[in-house]
């Protein structure tokens, strides 16, 4: 009797379903609400007083804030910067493995590498790499004859931007890469044949064959590289942010990501993170959305 | 035009040779020259201008440094980080281990109940699972990390072990659902048709052959896990559960500290995950990607 209670289907569900539905319930759902609610206060740990509802005032505080602001320009500077330079790399890379050669195999799984990497360490390597005293970059170019001093290309503040989305572009290339390798390999080859006997040439097959029938691969990867450039965190902490145990935080490559880190983990101001945190929700939902239907639209208008 | 077709053949080879190598040299250099940092000496590494590409006497110094004294400083002296090299190697495995183990059981049984068992709520509980997937879990981190503090579970391994497990459940969950699918249903229909309870059939039928699947979701959340540094910097403090992402900050943190003890620690840091995308790359691509395009 007891054995076929235990075999029955219902215990089955409630064996393997329940922790799951426990764990998602209680670590995400339930702190997801908790942080609205909290967002809604004037919450602070520094200051010992209790909460008070302050309805939208954080959010209304943020979006009238200089500093938010002028975070939320350099995010999307970021995006705009990282996103054509890795379509860009990783469209050549695509191009490249799609050939047919002897050890592609393995050139294939080495150019992957970077993306399997920890943020935290790449954004070392780089930091490195680019050191203005004893940096790699230095020698190199030195000993070629390009550079005739060694540079500080970490100390202009307007060039940590772009080395942030260099690094950023190294270390997530290979998904766009894979997406659009994927989409090039089921081109049929009789397009290009048949575009061959009509006498286009190379540039003419890729701009008017390639391309077009890669923008839903291109969209796919569009969306997924949007979110996670403009979510950056890993990399700048360990390149730029001087993210050190008590100290400040290099305020030309504060993106969305460390300014609500800081605001919640350092200045403990957890009623107005929590209201960021949900500003940068909607705005990753509308850029995600807006990107889908714009890609989607020029699909279905190319066909 | 002169060229025959094994010339033109030729041609193009040499072409994508060249290409192929200017990419490798993009995706490598840096990870090389972390390497060669770490196995250079002092004077070698600290040479102007820099023109060693390769140390001319290897010396594992650095690992011996980090591991037992803590990473010098420039004027000499040593910070006391000893052993948080130490601590934080035996964190990250056991987090990344012990997380990936767990996903990957639950995962195959929750695959198996959504792909081939039919019960009431199954499509809005699998929807509110997948949701998760695009969500930016920030909203939840917040307030979650009040709640571990309530729960005691700051600062501690279970902790980050049960947040890990829950955050790549989704994925999990996911791509188990998908590979149990893809097993033809004929073989279970004939053991159910034999008297063959739940249990015994995912114990004995779905396993050995959704194996690849569990493999695959086994290295993406193990890769993920080690590599992952936002979680265990907000809920680690201290050395008795900081994993070796956060431990290198710490290293890095420390302005003045030598550039070949941190490569060495960079270099620890990134080794299994680097060995692992070398020789189980085919597993992590597809659950990677997958993950991602759904």
């Amino acid at each position: 009797m007891s054995r076929r209670l235990f075999s029955s289907d219902s215990v089955y569900l409630a064996v393997v379903l329940l922790p799951i539905i426990l764990l998602i319930a209680l670590f995400i759902y339930y702190p997801a609400v908790d942080t609205f609610g909290q967002s809604l206060t004037n919450r602070n740990l520094r200051i010992r007083r209790p909460p008070k509802p302050v309805g939208l005032a954080n959010y209304v505080k943020l979006v009238e804030d200089d500093e938010f602001r002028e975070v939320t320009g350099r995010s999307f500077k970021v995006v705009i910067i990282t996103l054509p330079l890795e379509m860009a790399v990783a469209f050549g890379i695509a191009m490249l493995l799609n050939q047919r050669f002897p050890g592609r195999g393995v050139v294939r799984t080495l150019t992957f590498l970077p993306w399997m990497l920890p943020g935290v360490v790449n954004g070392f390597l780089w930091g490195w790499l680019l050191n203005g005293e004893y940096g790699a970059l230095n020698g190199f170019l030195y000993q070629l004859g390009l550079i005739q001093e060694y540079q500080y290309w970490l100390r202009e503040p307007e060039h940590l931007i772009f080395w942030v989305t260099v690094v950023q572009t190294w270390t997530r290339y290979a998904f766009p890469t894979i997406i659009l390798l994927a989409g090039l390999q089921s081109i049929p080859d009789d397009l290009y044949d048949a575009a061959k006997v009509d006498g286009a040439s190379a540039i003419g097959r890729v701009r008017f064959i390639t391309i077009p029938l890669l923008l839903p691969s291109f969209g796919i990867a569009l969306v997924v590289e949007f979110i996670a450039a403009f979510q950056i965190f890993d990399v700048i902490w360990t390149l730029t942010a001087g993210g050190s145990a008590g100290g400040g935080m290099n305020p030309f490559t504060k993106t969305l990501m460390l300014y609500n880190y800081e605001l919640v983990f350092r200045d403990l101001r957890v009623g107005l993170g929590a209201a960021l945190s949900y500003i940068i929700l909607l705005m990753s939902l509308a850029v995600g959305l807006i990107f889908v239907m714009r890609v989607y639209n020029q699909g279905v208008q190319e066909q | 035009m002169t060229l025959g077709l094994r010339g033109q053949e030729r041609l193009r080879l040499a072409v994508i040779y060249i290409l192929c190598a200017v990419v490798l040299i993009w995706a490598l250099a840096p990870i090389y020259w972390v390497a060669v940092s770490s196995i250079s000496t002092r004077q070698e590494l600290y040479a102007r201008p820099y023109k060693i590409w390769f140390p001319s006497q290897p010396t594992l110094e650095s690992y011996q440094t980090i591991f037992t004294q803590g990473a010098k400083f420039r004027s000499g002296g040593f910070s006391p980080t000893a052993h948080l090299m130490g601590t934080g190697l035996r964190n990250s495995i056991i987090i990344s281990v012990a997380s990936a183990g767990i996903v990957t059981l639950m995962a195959t049984g929750a695959g198996y109940a959504f792909a081939r068992m039919e019960f009431r709520g199954k499509n809005p509980l699998f929807l509110l699972i997948m949701l998760m997937i695009p969500l930016p879990i920030w909203v939840s981190l917040i307030a979650l990390y009040f709640l571990m503090a309530q729960l005691d579970l700051l600062d501690t391994l279970v902790g980050l072990i049960l947040i890990f497990v829950t955050l790549l459940l989704p994925l999990s969950v996911w791509l188990m659902t998908t590979f149990v699918r893809d097993i033809p249903s004929e073989i279970q229909d004939a053991a159910r048709v034999d008297g063959a309870d739940r249990w015994r059939l995912v114990y004995s039928i779905v396993l050995p052959l959704a194996r690849p699947g569990m493999v695959a979701v086994f290295l993406v959340s193990m890769l993920s896990t080690w590599n992952n540094f936002l979680i265990p910097k907000i809920f680690t403090k201290t050395d008795d559960s900081q994993p070796m992402t956060v431990v290198l900050t710490l290293f890095i943190g420390q302005y003045e500290v030598a550039w070949e003890d941190m490569s060495a620690a960079a270099v620890v840091t990134m080794l299994p995950p680097f060995l692992m995308a070398l020789f189980f790359q085919r597993y992590l691509v597809r659950g990677l990607t997958m993950g991602a395009v759904k």
